[in-house]
């Protein structure tokens, strides 16, 4: 293999690319940082509960964030920005179960903090609550799950939804009430 | 005909996410949500949710803003250098595909002619070295040998 060493011109080239390429982002640094920290901890709790996996929830976090900084497009708003990083998530979530790299297994809700112990009497049952769910939540289908965490979790719109998941507004009536109808069952409120 | 959603829906969302569930909100929509399906089940599912997103959020250990947009900077500028040097790379193999096939080529039809010439120099005797056109050849090819690679080298590398 031929090697060949830089010159100062291949340099400066090179980091001209590189400068450019930043300036593609979807947004600046400020900007950025503004909406990451509106929107990072509910797009991580988004991916640990469709995952159930905390660390591949925090790689597609940093993976959702660089594929939407890379997004050739420009958006209205911060409603529309927003479903776009959600259907980012969502889609990189999907792309790993394809891949089998994680099979989705009952997402168990990690341990509690110590000093929490000290502040929350009601612990124990609510750890007891949160296992049930995560069990109640691993028998719906990927997109079941999605969808009912989009609108009881976040309080998201059937618009919202719609968006975010590729999906078209006119079904996300029917589909959300089936999902709701079986969670509700698995968690042993209502009929199937 | 299986109804599919209830007007009342709205109201126990924003009681649950108000916090108003169950001591504070009207006793009528504690009552609707007794007897309405579709209520009951929104309430369960959503009073479930709620407590878990809740619960997420305080166990939530995102890295900071700063350090995701550093990480983002450093790949994006990795890919576009890597992007960018890659025909340059595609040049230089192309380059030297073409040459070793070309040297392959005049080796492959060159060999009886060298084969032959090599043979008489086997079959030389020493002495006859000496002769005016066989000495000066040998240094000539030894001398190619040599240069040759420097000369390839000066080529394909920059001053």
């Amino acid at each position: 293999m031929f090697t060949r060493d830089m010159t100062f011109t291949d340099v400066e080239r090179l980091d001209r690319i590189a400068a450019e390429a930043i300036e593609t982002f979807v947004m600046d640094e400020d900007a950025f940082r503004a909406f990451y920290d509106r929107t990072a901890r509910s797009v991580w709790s988004y991916l640990a509960r469709i995952t159930g996996d905390r660390a591949l929830a925090d790689d597609l976090l940093q993976e959702s964030y660089y594929r939407f900084l890379r997004a050739e497009r420009r958006f209205d708003s911060e409603s529309h920005r927003r479903n776009y990083l959600f259907r980012i998530a969502t889609n990189l979530a999907h792309d790993r179960r394809r891949r089998g790299r994680h099979a989705v297994s009952v997402p168990v809700p990690a341990e509690n903090e110590p000093g929490a112990l000290v502040d929350r009497s009601d612990l124990a049952a609510e750890t007891e609550r949160r296992t049930d769910l995560s069990r109640a939540m691993a028998t719906l289908k990927p997109r079941e799950r999605e969808m009912l965490w989009l609108a009881y979790a976040q309080g998201s719109s059937h618009e919202e939804i719609a968006e975010s998941l590729g999906l078209r507004k006119a079904s996300i009536k029917i589909l959300l009430f089936r999902a709701r109808r079986r969670l509700a069952a698995a968690l042993g409120g209502n009929r199937a | 005909m299986t109804l599919i959603e209830c007007p009342r829906e709205s109201d126990v969302l924003d009681a649950l996410a108000s916090k108003r569930w169950p001591h504070r909100v009207d006793r009528e929509l504690v009552d609707h949500v007794a007897c309405c399906e579709i209520c009951s089940d929104v309430l369960v599912v959503a009073a479930a949710m709620q407590e878990d997103r809740d619960a997420t959020w305080r166990e939530a250990n995102v890295p900071s803003s700063g350090q995701v947009w550093w990480r983002a900077e450093m790949r994006v500028r990795h890919e576009a250098i890597r992007a960018a040097s890659r025909p340059i790379t595609f040049a230089y193999i192309a380059a030297a595909s073409i040459a070793l096939t070309l040297m392959a080529s005049v080796g492959w039809f060159a060999w009886p002619a060298m084969h032959g010439f090599l043979s008489a120099i086997a079959s030389t005797q020493v002495s006859e070295l000496s002769s005016p056109v066989i000495l000066p050849l040998l240094v000539a090819l030894g001398a190619l040998l040599v240069v040759a690679p420097v000369a390839l080298y000066l080529v394909l590398s920059d001053e």
